[in-house]
This record gives structure tokens, sequence and C-alpha cells, in this order.
């Protein structure tokens, strides 16, 4: 299902064949019984992927071509997403592409050279704070000091965090970097300690990064929350209880409608924000921000009745639903908390209603 | 220029659209309506169809042979934006004229037929929808009403209800069993009914929202022409699908246009006055959340609406989702702005001026979202089924 349509910046086909390429390499290597084995320590999947991903091109997918990457913009970046999420791929994809957004739109020349070839190619990963908003690093003179909590690999080679009124991107090759053992295995955090680190880069404007994680984080949502429901309604068809399926009884066909149906109103919410982004709307941030709430909630509540709908395997380690409810709890709290968000949305809602402008186009 | 004649140039177009209704949508229209009898209430509809069809958009999108204009898709979602945007009435009298009608007689309608009752709509002809029964509603298929074959003549007798407008009808597309011992979709015959017909009677029904928009009919020995059978005889239930299809989202798209100005305007106002709502946390927060729903919900009715001219439509059921996301998320809406208004909201008030002036009104109303065209319980049963491929036990 395409709900992401293209805009001036991409053209369609170019994005189906995007999605088509992702989903297809993804749902032969990060498949159920690879991801299983992932999260038990059993291979090394998030690296096979990661290269995979640097060799196809995923990784620029979102940076302009001039710096290595192929010139997606937020469609792509969203598919992407979109599509890692349905396998709950492991990997830091998000920290490290949202920043990539995030110098690829506010970064000066020199900064953009210096990092976004290095990711476009896989070369380096990079983290960021789980909560953008509430982290900050202090700064006294030429340094920067504190600890982040951020969403990264352990060996990611920078982050990009805010210092005071500024924001930096700091190298972590001296730095101090624990990884925070996470219920959501498929995902890596970290905490990083830093004393009067001198950052390499300095970038005036970066609320782009909360902007980019709640659309990658939506975008995430959208493809596990699908994903999850079809693997559940799969499971219906075969499991027999009472002497006929269960996806015969009538309670759970129509949780099981009311799931598909909230499944397209997250798919329709994503493709909005995406496409007011995409289109350089003043009211973009207004529908990320509103597109995390809504579709991580939406997520959380999908991954919940999944588990219920499966019964007591649901409750085990050995099948999927529990690897999806656990990315749908920590995708429900990064970036910023959902209630904050819909503030942020109703701020930027408010503004532009004083200002005699109409939030509420959809620009189709 | 009229507004036909700017049809190549869309920006035009609507410019011409928006011109037109800023001169023909009386401005106190709704205050009107809402203390409005039957007889003004007719009166209204009629007058306001006429004003549509002088400028041709009556039925804008029917084929030019059958007196439409033949416009696109994309005019139509232009027309339905400017008329919400002017909160222009709807020809709400008209619903079954002007889309289960021509939904029912372009696939299945002789020419004849066709030409015969087609060019009567534009006209200002009202038609009803006869296929409830009182004791076949979800399981229409079940439907009693009898047709006997006499001549070049059937004979009808039984009940209808829950007939819209009915009592105000020229028309009613009728659905009658003939064969009662065949399977029960085996037997159901297709008709268009003369509501003048003698042994036609029409009571009307008091909704809880106060109106009577809705009635039963009792037929007793009606006579119908055969000439007047849509389809085959026995063949009915295959027509009725058509009828069932046929709405494919428009209404709702219509609606979800409106309630997005109506909804906007709500907010500017609640702005404007520093409404205490907006600083309480909760209820700030929900309207946000619903916003959302509703821009995705907008996204999805144009794709119901895009999809519906595509081979694909038969088979998806996305209207069926769509009439689920839509219908709750009204009804959200409503109870949002019910709890609002507090004790003053409890006032007994019918359709009021303001967008949600009488909320209570408008929470009551939206259950004819819920429950009619198929429940939404048989809309979950529709997804289930057809969509994600569960058994039917
Ligand atoms: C405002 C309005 C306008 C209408 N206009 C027209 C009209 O113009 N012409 C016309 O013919 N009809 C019209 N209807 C009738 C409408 O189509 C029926 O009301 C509807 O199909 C439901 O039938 P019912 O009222 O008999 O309810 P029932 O079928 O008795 O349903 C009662 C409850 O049982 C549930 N239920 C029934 N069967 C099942 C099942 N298999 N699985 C799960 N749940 C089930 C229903 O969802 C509902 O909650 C209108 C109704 C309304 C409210």
């Amino acid at each position: 299902m395409t709900t992401i349509e293209a805009t001036a910046s991409v053209d369609q086909a170019t994005l189906d064949a995007l999605r088509e390429g992702v989903a297809g390499v993804l749902a032969e290597q990060s498949g159920s019984t690879a991801v299983h084995a992932f999260i038990d320590g059993k291979n090394t999947l998030d690296r096979e992927l990661w290269s995979q991903a640097a060799s196809l091109g995923w990784l620029g997918c979102g940076i302009p071509e001039q710096y290595g990457g192929l010139g997606l913009g937020c469609h792509g970046l969203a598919i992407l997403h979109t599509e890692l999420g349905r396998q709950a791929a492991p990997g830091p994809y998000i920290p490290t592409l949202s920043a990539a957004q995030v110098i690829a739109e506010h970064g000066a020349e020199a900064v953009r050279t210096a990092w976004l070839p290095r990711i476009a190619s896989g070369e380096i990963s990079a983290a960021v704070p789980t909560n953008p908003d509430a982290a900050a690093l202090t700064r006294s003179g030429s340094g920067v000091s504190g600890t982040l909590r951020c969403l990264g690999a352990p060996d990611a080679a920078f982050v990009l965090a805010p210092a005071g009124d500024t924001w930096v991107i700091v190298e972590l090759a001296g730095a101090e970097v624990n990884a925070v053992p996470m219920w959501d295995r498929t995902r890596q955090v970290i905490d990083i300690r830093m004393q009067n680190a001198k950052p390499a880069a300095f970038l005036e404007n970066s609320e782009t990064l909360i902007q980019a994680m709640a659309l990658a984080v939506a975008a995430d949502s959208c493809g596990a929350a699908r994903s999850v429901t079809d693997r559940t309604i799969a499971y219906m068809k075969t499991r027999e209880q009472f002497g006929q399926p269960i996806a015969g009884f009538q309670a759970l066909k129509h949780r099981a409608a009311d799931l598909a149906t909230k499944l397209a109103v997250m798919d329709e919410t994503l493709a909005h924000a995406v496409h007011r982004t995409a289109t350089n709307e003043p009211d973009a941030d207004i529908w990320a921000s509103l597109a995390k709430a809504e579709v991580t909630e939406a997520f959380v509540f999908i991954a919940t009745d999944c588990v219920q709908l499966h019964g007591g395997v649901g409750f085990t380690w050995d099948y999927d639903p529990q690897i999806f409810l656990k990315r749908a709890r920590l995708n429900e709290v990064l970036v910023m908390p959902n209630p904050a968000l819909r503030d942020r949305a109703a701020a930027g809602l408010a503004a532009a209603t004083r200002a005699g402008h109409s939030a509420l186009e959809l620009g189709l | 220029m009229t507004i036909l004649d700017a049809q190549n140039d869309l920006p035009a177009f609507r410019q011409a659209i928006r011109d037109w209704l800023a001169e023909v949508v009386p401005p106190d229209w709704k205050a009107r309506m809402a203390r409005a009898d039957n007889d003004e209430f007719i009166a209204f509809q009629r007058w306001w169809m006429a004003e549509r069809s002088k400028v041709g958009l009556a039925i804008p999108h029917w084929p030019v042979e059958y007196g439409g204009a033949g416009l696109t898709l994309r005019h139509l979602i232009v027309i339905a934006d400017e008329m919400a945007r002017a909160d222009a009435p709807q020809a709400r009298m008209f619903t079954i004229s002007l889309i289960h009608l021509p939904g029912t007689l372009f696939p299945h309608g002789t020419e004849a037929q066709k030409r015969r009752y087609l060019a009567g709509v534009a006209k200002g002809d009202v038609w009803c929808q006869g296929f409830s029964e009182p004791n076949s509603g979800s399981d229409l298929a079940s439907l009693r009403t009898r047709a006997v074959r006499d001549g070049d003549h059937y004979v009808i007798n039984g009940q209808k209800i829950w007939s819209s407008y009915s009592m105000y009808a020229d028309r009613c597309i009728l659905l009658t069993r003939t064969d009662p011992d065949a399977q029960k979709h085996r037997g159901i015959t297709y008709f268009i009914m003369d509501m003048r017909s003698p042994g036609v009677e029409v009571r009307p029904i008091r909704q809880a929202n106060g109106r009577s928009e809705f009635g039963e009919m009792f037929l007793t020995n009606v006579r119908i022409p055969a000439e007047d059978m849509i389809g085959r005889e026995n063949n009915g239930w295959r027509v009725a699908q058509a009828t069932l299809a046929s709405e494919r989202g428009v209404i709702a798209f219509e609606g979800a246009e409106r309630q997005r100005y109506e909804v906007e305007t709500f907010y500017r106002k609640a702005l404007e006055s520093d409404a205490a709502w907006l600083h309480d946390d909760q209820l700030r927060r929900e309207f946000m959340s619903f916003l959302a729903e509703m821009q995705a919900g907008r996204r999805l009715l144009r794709r119901v609406l895009a999809e519906s001219e595509t081979p694909e439509a038969s088979a998806s059921v996305l209207p069926s989702i769509v009439k689920l996301s839509a219908t709750v998320l009204r009804q959200r809406i409503c109870s949002f702005m019910t709890r609002i208004a507090g004790v003053e909201g409890q006032e007994f008030a019918m359709l009021a001026e303001e967008p949600f002036g009488s909320p209570m009104f408008d929470f009551l109303s939206a259950f004819s979202g819920t429950i009619a065209g198929g429940t939404n319980e048989i809309q979950r049963n529709i997804v289930a089924e057809r969509g994600l491929g569960m058994p039917r036990i």
C-alpha cells in the first residue's frame, strides 16, 4: 500500500522502486527467525543489514546527491523507516538518518561535506538524544560537558545535541559511552558522558531534529503496526479452538476490522505530515508532531491487542508480538512525550490561525 | 462566463463557483431552516436544487447524454470544497436522486429507464429508498414485501421503514420478494415505484434529534408496471449491490469537507474568545488528536473517490474502512463539543447557526452515520471477511 505520494521533487516510480527494493531485501534478511536470533545475541543482523543498506544506497536516501545520497528527501526516509519497522529491523537508522537530515538542512557547506558522504556510505553512524528537547550539554568556553541519553550504537561516530542556545556535533572517539540494556532489543540506547569536549561543528537551528525524528518514529510505527497486525491475523486463521479457526469468531473479527481501520488512519496521518514537510509548508511541524503522537499511540494499542489476540503464545519470548510491543513502547516515548507534542502542535496551530492562515489545507 | 465554461481551468472554475455561491447562498439560511416546518424545508430544498440546476451544478458528475456536465473527480472535489467553505445548503432531500438512482441505473437500467428517470433529477424529482423493513435491517436479504405478477403489472404488498424523505418523494427504488421459496438472495426483485400510486401510504417517524426525516411506508395492492423493473425478475439482489455501493464515500466526503470548515471556524472563534477549554490540557490535546484524524480522514476519502473510478473498486473494502473511521470520528468530535458546551449545551435546540451551535443536536444526529447505509458492525464484518479474509462461520 503506497500512501506516500510524490511531490514535485521526487517522482512516484522512484519511490515505488525504493519501497519494493527495501521491502524485498528486509523480508529476506530480517524475517522473524533472524530477528529472534538477533535479540538473543546469536547473530549480527544489525551489522549485516547496515552494510547491505550502505551498499544499496538506503543510508543516503534523504541525503542530497552532491553529498553522495539519493536525494529522496523525507519521502524516501518515510518509506525506508516504514519498511524497517515492518521487519522490526535492528540498527541505528533513526538517529543516523535524522542527524543527516539536520546536517543537510542546517549545516555549513564544510560540515555537510565532512559528514554526509561518510553517512551515505555507511562508514559511520550517529547518535541523537532520545528526547532532544529535554537534553542539553553545557558550554563553557570552547568546550561542552554533560551526560546525554541517546539513541545510537555504542560505536557511533558523533552525537548531534543541543548545547546552550546552539547545537553541536561532537565526535565520540574519546567520550565515555555506555550501552543501556533496553526492553526493545532491536534498538540501541547509549549514555554518553563528556567533559569539556571540543565540538567538531556548531549548527544554528536544529529544531528540525525533532521534526525529522518525529517523522522517522511515526514511519517506523506505521510499518511495524501493520506488520504485527498481518502476522496476528495470519495466526488467527490457523489457530483452532472450539473446532474452528479463531479468526471466525465475530468478536475477534470486529477487533481485527478496527485494527485495519486504525492502520489506514495511521498511514494517512503519516502521509499528510510527510507531504507537508516535503512541500515545505509552514504547518509541517504541526503535522509531524501530531503524526508522531497519534501514530505511536495507535501502535501501542495495536501491538497490545495483537499480544492478546495470540493468547498464551503472545505472552512468550519466542513469538513475534512481544518484539513489536516493546518497539511500540519505546517509539511512544521517543522524541518528546506525546502530550508535549500535541501542545507543540497546538501552539503552532494557534500561531498560524492568529496570523490568518489555515493549517488545514491538504495540498492535494 | 458560466461556471461550466471555466471547467478547463481549475482555478477559474473554483473562482466562478465561489462567486456564484457568494451571490446565491442566503446568509441566514441555517437560522431559517432551524425554525422551518416541513413545507418550508421542501420549498427550500427545491429552490436550492433549481439554483444549482441553473448553473449546471445539479448533476455535474453525470455523463452529458443524461443531462450531466461530465465533470471529473477533480472538479467534484473543488465543488464540494467550495460548497463547504461557503457553508452552502446541502441537497439532502436529493441524496437518493443524485447518488443511488444513477448508481443503480447506469449499470442495470434499460436505456428507456435512464432517459426517462435520470432526466427528471435535474428538474427536481425527489427519490427515496425502500429497502429496509421492520424485520429486515442488517439482514436486508430477508425482506418480505411481496410483489406478484399480474399481467403487465406487479402488485405490491408490505411495509418499508426508515425511508429518508419518503414523505416528499416522487419515486422510490424498491426491493421486493417475488419468489418466497427461493434461497433468500435469489427471490428479490428491484422496482421503481411511483409514490403517487394508489395504495402507498407514508407516515413520518420522529427521530431522537427531534426531526422527522425518515418515514415508514405501507404498501397495499400497489400496482407497478413491469417496465419499471430494474434488472430481471429475482435478480434484484445483484442490482441492489450497485445501489449500496454507489455511495462510495461521496456523502462522507462532502461531510468531511464541511466538518473541516466547521471545526476550523469553531477553533478560530475559540481562539478569539480565549475559550476556557484551550487552557485545559486534556481538552486541548483531545482536540489536536481529532484534528489529526480529521486530516487523515479527508485524505482517505480522496483515495476512496479516486479508487471509485478504477476496476479495483468493486473488491475494495476501503469504503467500509472509511465509513468506520469517519462516522466514529464524527461522534468523537460531537461528543467533545457537547462536553465543552456544559449545561448550556443541553438546552433544547435543533440545528443552530454557529458551527456546533447545537452540539447535542449534532451529537444525536451523528448516529445516522453509524447506523444508516449498513451499520458499523456490518462494515466490520465486511472489512474482516472481504478485506482481511477472515472466515465466515
Ligand atoms: C438516519 C437513517 C436513515 C435511513 N435511511 C434509509 C432509507 O432511506 N432507506 C432504507 O431502506 N433504509 C434506511 N435506513 C435504515 C438502515 O439501513 C437500517 O437502520 C440499518 O441497515 C440497520 O438495520 P436495523 O435498523 O434493522 O438494525 P438491526 O439490523 O436490527 O441491528 C441492531 C443491532 O444489531 C447489530 N447487528 C445486526 N446484524 C448483525 C451482524 N450480523 N453482526 C453484528 N452485528 C449485527 C447492528 O449493527 C445493530 O447494532 C436508515 C437508517 C437511519 C438511521
